[in-house]
């Protein structure tokens, strides 16, 4: 099915939900006011859902809005954002019954960054991108030029675990397999895993060193949902809020970890970057590595106690 | 003042090593695809080629994300404030390739700092610096200088202004210090046909700007739906409360002062701060603004409704880096177009 389709049929639904007041409010995504991009759409009014977007830049996770909000929510929800959901919901932070998941089936999402890069202009110099199967078509300066999927797909599309949603109400398109390059999405890990300490050291006080402490890799996380994060705490004060690399780099080294078993790699924190540091090389590498310890990767599954609450006498203590 | 004078394009190399002996020169630097405004290399003026804006505003050079204002040690009958560090800077700084929305946002970033209270960290940093501007060429589509009082070669910021005339640049000096600059830097006089390339070059990029909106009335419409709770929280419905605008934003200028204590040893630190944050209005037993509408409303209000009571300038020059940056695309321009009309008075 195509976007065109799925879009209007999401629309449908949506519109239903509000009428039948069976939601309070529709959670998805609609156009951006940039070339490219799309924003997220909160509302209550039935008229807004013919605003509705499914294509190829719904970037955001969705999930990361739904702590703190009341009543019931109808969400648009891609697989990664539904594995947000129902680690939300293992945490007790979201009920079931107050959701609605409007699944949407994704072939991966189109990192605008990688067709600059890859073009040599910039977002606004483009005049079209288009995908069609494993093939993305971007016109600029009335040029098209065909790109393969895999090289313009976000990193963590490239190694996604769930593309399609299993946890949803209604399930919007045909189940999705995109194209997956699980080398290509570590390659970036693994440049520094090839490093030595010193090496991997210089690296971070690099990147950290353009760290504003913005917050948006913590609030654009689903998983990072304490009301009052440890970074504001002022007695003890755990990190200065002044943004030393020293400080930014035990704050997101802190951060990842409390996330551990939480994180689904959605990839939302390195997007919301506005540094572009590469915060995924952190993240899914603790994502790896909870995988290989306990064999858990989070919100594939709604049954199993959240990781870090749960404790077997086999696992390892090291 | 003397008047206009050219720089061939390959000349500019030679200029900014004769300026870099007097200052210190910043110039547009990339670095891991973010651009900065970073001392330049000394090698050449290749990011001429590329540079279009800093993804930081250069705000940073004169008000740094954090600076340290002075240390203190504890002693048995308290604690003594050990030299503050030296204000005034060492050598005078050059900021070559400025965007006039960026110079012009320091105009307004001055006024809070030396209005009523002068700030010594900030005007040392300021007054030693000077800002050679230049003009746009190739805004972004978030770009909206033209509807806040700006324009792509607005020249009421800087020092000097520099405008492409194809095969160079023509210099017109916008203070005497710009003058100054130019008239000791052995410059050719500009040419009618410099003077003429360069009108041009304003005039395509005045049509570069698309991004429009009606500022006229919006201290006024502000106001009147300042207890528009519905409004509010509508348009902070997908803000996600970080800092990105704020941090990003070439006139905001909040900061936060915070002191480390490392055994005896302490220092004061002077960081940004965001009103996006909760955090911000933390009192002991209240926050104002622990619900995200009131802090959008905050924003907002501060750079279109306070700002103009304040200091009769918007606070905001239509960079568009909040637009661009926002990791949900929460447009500034999409909320005011959606504010409803000021109540009849």
């Amino acid at each position: 099915m195509a976007d065109i389709d799925i879009e209007q049929k999401l629309r449908q639904e949506a519109r239903g939900l509000l009428e039948q007041g069976k939601v309070d409010r529709i959670l998805g995504y609609e156009a951006g006011s940039l070339k490219f991009t799309t924003t997220p759409l909160v509302t209550a009014d039935k008229d807004d859902t013919e605003r509705l977007v499914v294509n190829p830049f719904v970037v955001n996770n969705l999930s990361a809005f739904l702590t703190g909000m009341e009543g019931k929510t109808g969400i648009v929800a891609k697989g990664c954002d539904s594995r947000s959901i129902v680690s939300l919901m293992q945490d007790r932070k979201v009920a079931r019954e107050n959701l609605v998941i409007l699944g949407i089936p994704c072939p991966g999402l189109i990192d605008v960054r990688k067709v600059e890069v890859l073009l040599g202009k910039e977002r606004d110099e483009l005049e079209d991108i288009s995908r069609e199967g494993d093939k993305v078509t971007v016109t600029a300066a009335g040029k098209k030029t065909e790109l393969p999927l895999a090289k313009v797909l976000f990193d963590n599309c490239l190694a996604c675990d769930m593309p399609t949603p299993e946890e949803y109400d209604v399930l919007l398109g045909e189940p999705q397999s995109p194209v997956a390059d699980p080398a290509a999405s570590r390659a970036g890990i693994e440049e520094l895993e090839a490093m030595s300490p010193e090496q991997r050291w210089e690296f971070w006080k690099g990147e950290f060193s353009r760290c504003t402490r913005c917050y948006a890799c913590r609030n654009a996380c689903p998983a990072c949902f304490c009301q009052r994060c440890f970074v504001e705490e002022t007695d003890p004060q755990w990190v200065l809020p002044v943004p030393r690399w020293q400080d930014n780099l035990i704050f997101q080294l802190i951060r990842t970890i409390h996330v551990a078993g939480r994180c689904t790699d959605c990839g939302n924190c390195e997007r919301a970057c506005p540094a572009h540091i590469p915060l995924r090389s952190l993240s899914k590498k603790m994502y790896d590595m909870v995988d290989e310890l306990f064999h858990y990767r989070a919100g594939m599954d709604r049954n199993p106690e959240p990781l870090l609450t749960a404790y077997e006498a086999s696992e390892a203590e090291d | 003042m003397a008047g206009n004078k050219k720089i061939g394009r390959k000349d500019l190399v030679k200029l900014l090593e004769k300026w870099s002996q007097g200052f210190t020169v910043f110039a547009p630097s990339r670095e891991n695809g973010e651009v900065l405004m970073r001392e330049w290399d000394g090698k050449d003026s290749g990011f001429l080629e590329w540079y279009r804006n800093s993804t930081q505003p250069p705000k940073d050079v004169v008000l740094p994300p954090m600076e340290k204002m002075f240390a203190f040690h504890k002693e048995k009958d308290g604690y003594r404030i050990e030299e503050p560090p030296p204000q005034q800077q060492q050598r005078r700084r050059l900021l070559f390739g400025i965007r006039p929305c960026d110079a012009r946002a320091l105009t307004i970033v001055d006024l809070p700092f030396k209005e009523g209270y002068e700030d010594p960290y900030y005007l040392a940093r300021r007054q030693g610096t000077l800002l050679v501007g230049l003009s746009c060429t190739r805004p972004y589509d978030s770009c909206f200088c033209t509807s806040v009082g700006g324009g792509p070669s607005d020249a009421s910021g800087v020092d000097v202004l520099l405008t492409g005339t194809g095969d160079g640049y023509l210099a017109e000096a916008a203070t005497p210090a710009g003058g100054e600059l130019l008239d000791s830097a052995g410059l050719e006089d500009a040419s009618p046909a410099d003077e003429a390339g360069a009108a041009e070059a304003k005039k395509a990029a005045l049509a570069g700007i698309t991004r429009k909106i009606d500022s006229e009335g919006l201290k006024d419409r502000l106001l009147s739906c300042f207890e528009d709770r519905e409004f509010w929280e509508k348009a902070a419905a997908k803000c996600l409360s970080c800092g990105v605008c704020t941090f990003f934003c070439p006139t905001c200028y909040c900061f936060d002062i915070n002191d480390e204590m490392v055994g005896e040893q302490g220092a004061r630190f002077k960081s940004w701060d965001s009103c996006a944050f909760s955090v911000y209005t933390q009192m002991p037993v209240e926050n104002p603004r622990l619900e995200k509408w009131r802090r959008v409303r905050q924003k907002v209000c501060h750079k279109f409704e306070f700002y103009p009571m304040n200091f009769g300038v918007m606070g905001c020059v239509g960079c568009g880096r909040c637009i661009r940056l926002c990791p949900v695309n929460w447009d500034i321009t999409r909320v005011l177009e959606s504010l409803p009309p000021a109540a009849e008075s």
